[in-house]
């Protein structure tokens, strides 16, 4: 029996493998010239193409030919972002980006004052990496919404109370000096006392009572030689706070304004990929046209 | 030996000689006075009444042998002077000079402030000469000028003290302003027609100027304090254009910036004040906006912009 396949010389599997990289390699390069981002995205990752983009279940196995260009990822992510920058700039207008590095972009949310660093934007994968902490945040602030609440409320109106208390401590040291004076006129009066034996003992806790009002009142009176500076780093806290929630309402204003709700938002988030690559596949077949 | 110079060589008839001499030339002096007085009152031409002003504000009357009992002060000439600056420009309207009964002394009023301000010039002692404008109540000078050096300076902090803050209460927005513009309008004379150097200071309404506030190193939280109070007004600090400070997009096409103006080395906070015709300063945004007043006055410690080092402490 004689198979052919059997007989393939080991230089010709070679070669073969070797021709399917160039051919990758060329088809690439090809979608490049051409300004082809999609042909790109294809090629970058045919399986997930596929599945999110032709909804059809790829029969072709994986052929690993995309980690070729892994080391270059890079170069074709500051390529590729040029279009996908300009996509998002139109659904999503309150991101702005930054390339902090050739192919690696931050986002920042929103042009206000202190606008936060939100995270990173993964132009190969057509994916935001939101940081984690600033996005619970936002979503929380969602959350609180419904009661009618920001994200900083509560700690806000606790120190404002925590001021207030202070406040009163300093407003109240006239009204702690006349106490004392009255504290030190009993004790003196306690200790002039000449009591009988039997009644030491009610002298005795009369006098720590005293002692205990007038501790009382001392300690009050070192917390409100402090009082200024404390409310002064309360206040300081609460701008932190306030601020915060100044930047956090803006950020929902803005997402509201562009998908209605959070969860609008999310989804979209979720569909990106497919999304995007949709928008490329009409833009080249309305292209095609034109251009032929 | 015979000295002019030392009367006790003198024989009686040289000593009278001297003294008529004396005389004379102190009566020369008043003659030369009253000229220029007359010059200072009635002349319609701005040159000769800056040139009467400038020679009256260092005018010495009095001599050994010839004083005048009944004087004004230096300090009126600058007055009138600047009464008859206004009227020469069609503004005389916009003052009153007001002299008292048995003394020579005289005060002014801002027609549209009326007695919600009383005004005269304090001559400045010390070799710098010039004069302060100073509202007599408060003791706030306003500006400074100095007619030989041709020099004008207003003053951001006692403008801020009379006008957005003593006054605010009062006296309605309206009124300050047209209040100030006299002021700035009697500068703006001497510095288009004389060539003054003129520094408007929180009046200048020229989108190049900058208002270098008295913090040079500004604490962060000032602005973070802006970006909470826009905020609950309606109003959005964004980042500046050039990254290293905050804008403001107030109404109309009025925009604020606040930004270190040095990129290298010391810093150096400034504010500016941008609209499309020039017309407004930071003292007209201090004066419509409420919120922008209250954040300037609560930190106006690091936030006060600076008035010229040389003239005001």
């Amino acid at each position: 029996m004689e198979n052919q396949e059997q007989t393939a010389s080991a230089a010709d599997i070679l070669t073969q493998a070797i021709a399917n990289k160039l051919d990758y390699l060329s088809t690439l390069q090809a979608a490049v010239q051409h300004g082809d981002d999609r042909k790109v995205y294809e090629l970058l990752d045919q399986v997930r193409y596929f599945q999110e983009v032709k909804k059809t279940r790829t029969t072709r196995t994986v052929n690993h030919l995309a980690e070729l260009v892994d080391n270059i990822h890079p170069q074709i992510s500051h390529y590729l972002s040029d279009n996908l920058i300009d996509y998002l700039g139109h659904i999503y207008p309150f991101f702005y980006y930054e390339e902090y590095t050739t192919g690696l972009f931050h986002i920042y949310f929103g042009n206000w004052w202190d606008r936060r660093l939100f995270g990173d934007l993964d132009v190969v994968n057509v994916k935001f990496e939101f940081d984690q902490a600033e996005y619970q945040k936002l979503r929380d602030s969602f959350a609180l919404e419904s009661q009618n609440q920001r994200l900083n409320t509560a700690k806000i109106e606790q120190i404002s109370a925590n001021s207030e208390r202070l406040q009163q401590l300093v407003d109240d040291q006239a009204k702690r000096d006349t106490e004392k004076a009255t504290l030190r006129d009993q004790l003196k009066e306690n200790s002039g006392r000449s009591s009988m034996p039997w009644e030491s003992g009610k002298v005795k806790d009369e006098r720590q009572n005293i002692i205990d009002q007038l501790t009382k009142l001392a300690d009050e009176d070192e917390k409100a030689l402090d009082a200024h500076k404390a409310i002064k780093e309360n206040d300081d806290q609460i701008l932190v706070l306030s601020k915060e929630d100044t930047i956090l309402n803006y950020e929902k204003q803005s997402i509201r304004d562009a998908f209605d709700d959070f969860e609008h938002f999310e989804s979209h988030n979720a569909s990106l990929y497919a999304d995007y690559l949709n928008s490329l596949l009409g833009k080249s077949e309305g292209g095609v046209t034109v251009d032929d | 030996m015979i000295n002019e110079n030392d009367p006790s060589t003198l024989t009686t008839s040289g000593r009278l000689l001297n003294y008529n001499e004396a005389i004379k030339a102190g009566l020369e002096t008043g003659i030369t006075f009253t000229k220029l007085m007359d010059q200072l009152i009635k002349t319609t031409d701005t040159d000769e009444l800056v040139a009467a002003a400038t020679q009256l504000a260092s005018f010495q009357l009095d001599s050994d042998f010839v004083t005048f009992p009944h004087q004004y002060s230096n300090a009126d000439y600058y007055l009138l002077f600047m009464s008859r600056m206004l009227e020469l420009h069609d503004q005389g309207n916009n003052v009153i000079l007001q002299s008292r009964d048995h003394k020579e002394e005289l005060t002014q009023q801002l027609t549209p402030l009326g007695d919600r301000g009383t005004f005269n010039f304090r001559i400045e002692t010390s070799e710098n000469g010039g004069v302060f404008y100073r509202e007599r109540a408060t003791g706030q000078a306003l500006f400074y000028l100095n007619l030989e050096r041709k020099m004008f300076r207003f003053s951001s902090h006692a403008l801020t003290q009379l006008f957005i803050i003593d006054l605010h209460d009062t006296v309605p927005a309206e009124t300050v302003k047209t209040s100030v513009q006299i002021l700035v309008d009697f500068a703006r004379f001497l510095k288009e027609d004389y060539g003054y150097s003129v520094d408007f200071n929180i009046l200048d309404a020229a989108n190049r100027q900058n208002y270098a506030v008295r913090a040079a190193d500004l604490p962060a939280g000032i602005v973070d304090r802006l970006f909470v109070v826009a905020a609950q007004n309606d109003y959005m600090l964004t980042n500046g254009v050039n990254g290293n400070g905050a804008e403001i997009a107030l109404d109309g096409d009025v925009v604020v910036d606040i930004f270190n103006n040095q990129l290298e080395g010391q810093p150096e906070w400034v504010l500016t004040v941008h609209d499309n015709e020039q017309k407004v300063s930071w003292f007209d945004v201090l004066i419509k906006y409420p919120f922008i007043r209250d954040w300037y006055l609560e930190n106006l410690t690091d936030l006060e912009v600076k008035s010229d080092p040389l003239v005001f402490d």
